[in-house]
């Protein structure tokens, strides 16, 4: 790898290029509340952060600095100092470049210059982590805890039935639901505890209501993209999950969702694609090379658009009732456990909560994408440090062979570079648009 | 050592004895067996519902391909191997399968496997991570709800009496299991740190009443037995599942002697009895989600986590910590560098093997082995 063979994402909405404006007066207020010496608290996806906002409480995403560091290329810099700390290249990029970030930021007394924003992450005064997803991510922040700043820690441990238990069971469902509305009691508790204050249920109602409102457009956004030729591609999909992360319940956020869901239809009326002459619409599995989003731009000048990502959505959209607005955070956890298993989650029960992330499970949601997004090929980042969201892949592969659809499977990582063969990998790609060419050819995947 | 080495009915417990061992006893009781993974869902109820539960192993080093038609191949290497037996049809002898929720990777393990080879019975026993009041109460409602399928299988209603007895017979056993540790804390132990592991690994296998026999006549074997010859480095091993004793024998070669242990054939599974409570669902709740010591369950920041394993190396005298750790086994991975600090801060050295569920190169470890041996 050599930092040539890394390139930046270029995007292709206005909507998201408007975000370098929007965000950066974001991050200014963030950092004027900081330097007050406002509390911190490191969050982790999958806790409702909708709750964040309620307590007006300033918060980092450690998986997020991750991504940062990476498309930055300083991740590797912090990820070598946790390593040398004795912290195992197998874990998680985007823990051991927190954990570097905190041995350096406990040595020099202040966040490491190299950090990408100003003042980094700063230091956090608590934790807020989640079993959401996978077990590092707890694991993570009780190590932070215990290595490097003694400070307090909640963390939410969402669980969802397997998918051969019947969720419709009213014992089973009474089951999880008491474990989830427990499970966020005790987080109210600790913030409540932690901040001083009351949680005000009417502020919380009205944070949802405008969450909510944004993870609508953002799901009518994404139906766009059925659309022939696809109007949004990975490079805009991906950047546009910040709003959510850090304005959720904002105005601002809602209008920016707006704004993209306007533009993208508007694009789908005048027939405007990513790509000219769109010849290859793929799903994405996995989390992409944050150090190299330029991939994607790669891949669309080879006529190939990615129509749908499994990963890091901004949350599902879920009808729920918000007149009790701890008793509707349950109720959308819940309602998306019953989702996933309806469409089959055999390789990842856990994947319950959509605070924020949507993520993917269920391999027959696969066959009603494939037809609906009029999907070609399967591209799946096989990420070495996060076997979490790698597994499944193959069993997707499989899946997906039984619809006729191919699938490349190539290794890589999401935060660590040091893990890309850009020649490779390239190789690959190419390899597999011809064999699309070729099932094509043969009438098992349909013309554009 | 093999002619001082204790022998039941001419068995030893190694995996493919083992299976062997367990189709006879089915032949002969006409129970069905359940293959267990992880120690979270209580043997007891699967005993007590009529059916002989057994302990599945992997096969260390052996070639794990056969798996990748369903999984990845960076994934933890002990899970790879016993999917890969599965494919290979070598765990047909199962009648059913139980799997908690223990790590990522075991849980899902249990997706894969049931998708692309049904049993006819399976349970994915679901356990939270944080010690939590409300997480304790699902762990006590999830027990209700395994012993209900195992009991619809079996078609054996399992009575609080009948439970509670058997978690008797259980105790009994860990108490004879415990009787052989202490054993071990006498300056010049008479017994093999490889030969008692062998003995857990019966426990995966045998009924518990036949196993309380078992354990009886290795006890009466053991004090017996006089003291070994000279005194060797004092070893702790703690780590990943292990379930083959090749790394007691290297270190045994390398010359040392592994007194005890914190690992989930070992220790943790028989350190403490299931306490007696008046609903023996609580005492199963005790034993198997809060007591049980596995780095997957957090028992909050902090080294103060750790001090159970310090109180143990003083109470055998250890010298030196092996730690051994799967590839890709993250909740272990996480701990090390906190619980090498921590040892070392009180003057216990440690060293880490990190292995792809091979212990190979053998000869390397062993080298290893050696020069830290040397050392203490």
């Amino acid at each position: 790898m050599s930092q040539s063979e890394m390139s930046r994402a270029r995007r292709h909405l206005e909507t998201t290029k408007k975000m370098k404006e929007m965000l950066p007066r974001f991050f200014m207020r963030m950092m004027e509340r900081k330097f007050s010496n406002e509390p911190v608290a490191w969050c982790m996806v999958g806790i409702p952060p909708e709750l964040l906002k309620a307590f007006d409480l300033l918060f980092e995403w450690p998986e997020n600095f991750g991504t940062m560091c990476a498309s930055r290329q300083v991740a590797p810099h912090f990820i070598e100092v946790a390593e040398n700390d004795g912290y195992s290249p197998e874990l998680c990029s985007y823990v051991t470049n927190t954990m570097g970030y905190c041995k350096l930021y406990r040595e020099r007394g202040e966040a490491p210059e190299e950090s990408p924003l100003p003042g980094g992450m700063g230091n956090p005064a608590m934790l807020l982590g989640s079993g959401f997803v996978c077990e590092p991510r707890w694991k993570w922040f009780q190590s932070i805890a215990t290595r490097f700043f003694d400070i307090p820690i909640y963390c939410t441990d969402p669980l969802a039935p397997p998918w051969d238990i019947d969720p419709h069971d009213p014992r089973i469902e009474e089951h999880y639901l008491t474990l989830l509305r427990e499970d966020l009691a005790g987080q109210i508790e600790f913030l409540e505890k932690q901040t001083g204050k009351k949680l005000d249920l009417g502020h919380l109602r009205e944070i949802m209501e405008r969450s909510h409102e944004a993870l609508a457009y953002w799901r009518d956004t994404l139906a766009l993209r059925k659309a022939i030729p696809s109007p949004m591609g990975s490079t805009d999909y991906f950047h546009a999950i910040i709003p959510q992360m850090y304005l959720v319940g904002d105005e601002d956020a809602v209008e920016f969702y707006r704004e993209m869901y306007e533009e993208v239809k508007d694009r789908v009326e005048r027939n405007i694609g990513v790509v000219e002459d769109e010849k290859y619409r793929l799903i994405w599995f996995g989390l992409p090379p944050w150090f190299n989003m330029g991939l994607f731009n790669y891949l669309e000048s080879l006529g190939a658009v990615v129509a749908y990502e499994s990963t890091y959505n901004v949350g599902d959209h879920f009808e729920v009732d918000l007149s009790d607005p701890l008793e509707a955070i349950v109720r959308r956890t819940w309602q998306r456990a019953l989702k996933m298993h309806e469409y089959g989650s055999e390789t990842m029960p856990e994947l319950c909560n959509p605070a924020v992330f949507g993520g993917f499970s269920g391999s027959s949601l696969l066959e009603e994408l494939v037809n609906d997004y009029s999907l070609t090929g399967g591209l799946m980042h096989l990420t070495r440090s996060c076997r979490a969201v790698s597994f499944g892949e193959v069993h997707t592969r499989n899946m997906l062979a039984k619809m006729n659809v191919p699938s490349l499977i190539f290794e890589s990582d999401m935060a660590d570079p040091r893990f890309w063969s850009d020649a490779q990998i390239k190789t690959r790609l190419h390899a597999f648009l011809e064999t699309m060419d070729k099932a094509r050819q043969r009438g098992e995947i349909d013309e554009l | 050592m093999s002619s001082n080495r204790f022998q039941f009915n001419q068995h030893s417990f190694t995996t493919a004895e083992n299976e062997n061992l367990v189709q006879h006893l089915k032949e002969r009781t006409k129970k069905p067996v359940i293959g267990y993974l992880c120690c979270f869902a209580p043997p007891e109820i699967i005993s007590a519902a009529g059916a002989i539960p057994y302990r599945i192993t992997g096969r260390p080093g052996r070639d794990t391909s056969a798996a990748d038609a369903y999984v990845e191949p960076y994934g933890c290497t002990y899970v790879r191997s016993i999917l890969a037996r599965a494919a290979e049809g070598e765990l047909d002898f199962l009648d059913g399968l139980v799997i908690s929720h223990s790590c990522d990777m075991v849980q899902r393990l249990y997706g894969i496997w049931t998708y692309y080879h049904p049993l006819d019975f399976s349970y994915l026993f679901n356990v939270p991570h944080q010690l939590t009041p409300w997480a304790r109460d699902f762990f006590k409602r999830e027990l209700g709800f395994f012993r209900e399928n195992v009991e619809h299988f079996t078609g054996q209603k399992v009575s609080t009496g009948q439970l509670q007895e058997t978690i008797n017979l259980y105790n009994k056993n860990r108490s004879l299991i415990r009787k052989i540790y202490k054993l071990r804390k006498y300056d010049r132990p008479p017994v093999e740190g490889s030969e008692v592991f062998e003995i857990l690994m019966a426990g995966g296998v045998l009924p518990p009443e036949e196993y309380t026999g078992f354990l009886e006549s290795a006890v009466h074997d053991f004090k017996r037995r006089e003291a070994a010859k000279e005194k060797v480095p004092r070893i702790m091993i703690w780590g990943s599942i292990m379930d083959s004793p090749v790394l007691y024998k290297i270190i045994e070669e390398a010359g040392g002697k592994v007194v005890c242990d914190d690992t989930c054939i070992g220790f943790r599974t028989w350190e403490k009895d299931v306490p007696s409570t008046e609903d023996p669902y609580d005492g199963l709740t005790e034993h198997y989600f809060i007591n049980f010591q596995c780095p997957r369950t957090n028992r909050g920041p902090g080294v103060g986590r750790f001090n159970y394993l310090l109180e143990r190396a003083r109470e055998y005298k250890v010298d030196g910590v092996v730690g051994y750790i799967i590839s890709f086994c993250d909740p272990h991975k996480f701990d090390y560098p906190d619980l090498r600090d921590y040892l070392k801060e009180a003057g216990l050295p440690m060293v880490l093997i990190d292995d792809n569920y091979s212990f190979e190169p053998a000869e390397a470890i062993k080298t290893r082995l050696e020069a830290f041996i040397e050392m203490l």
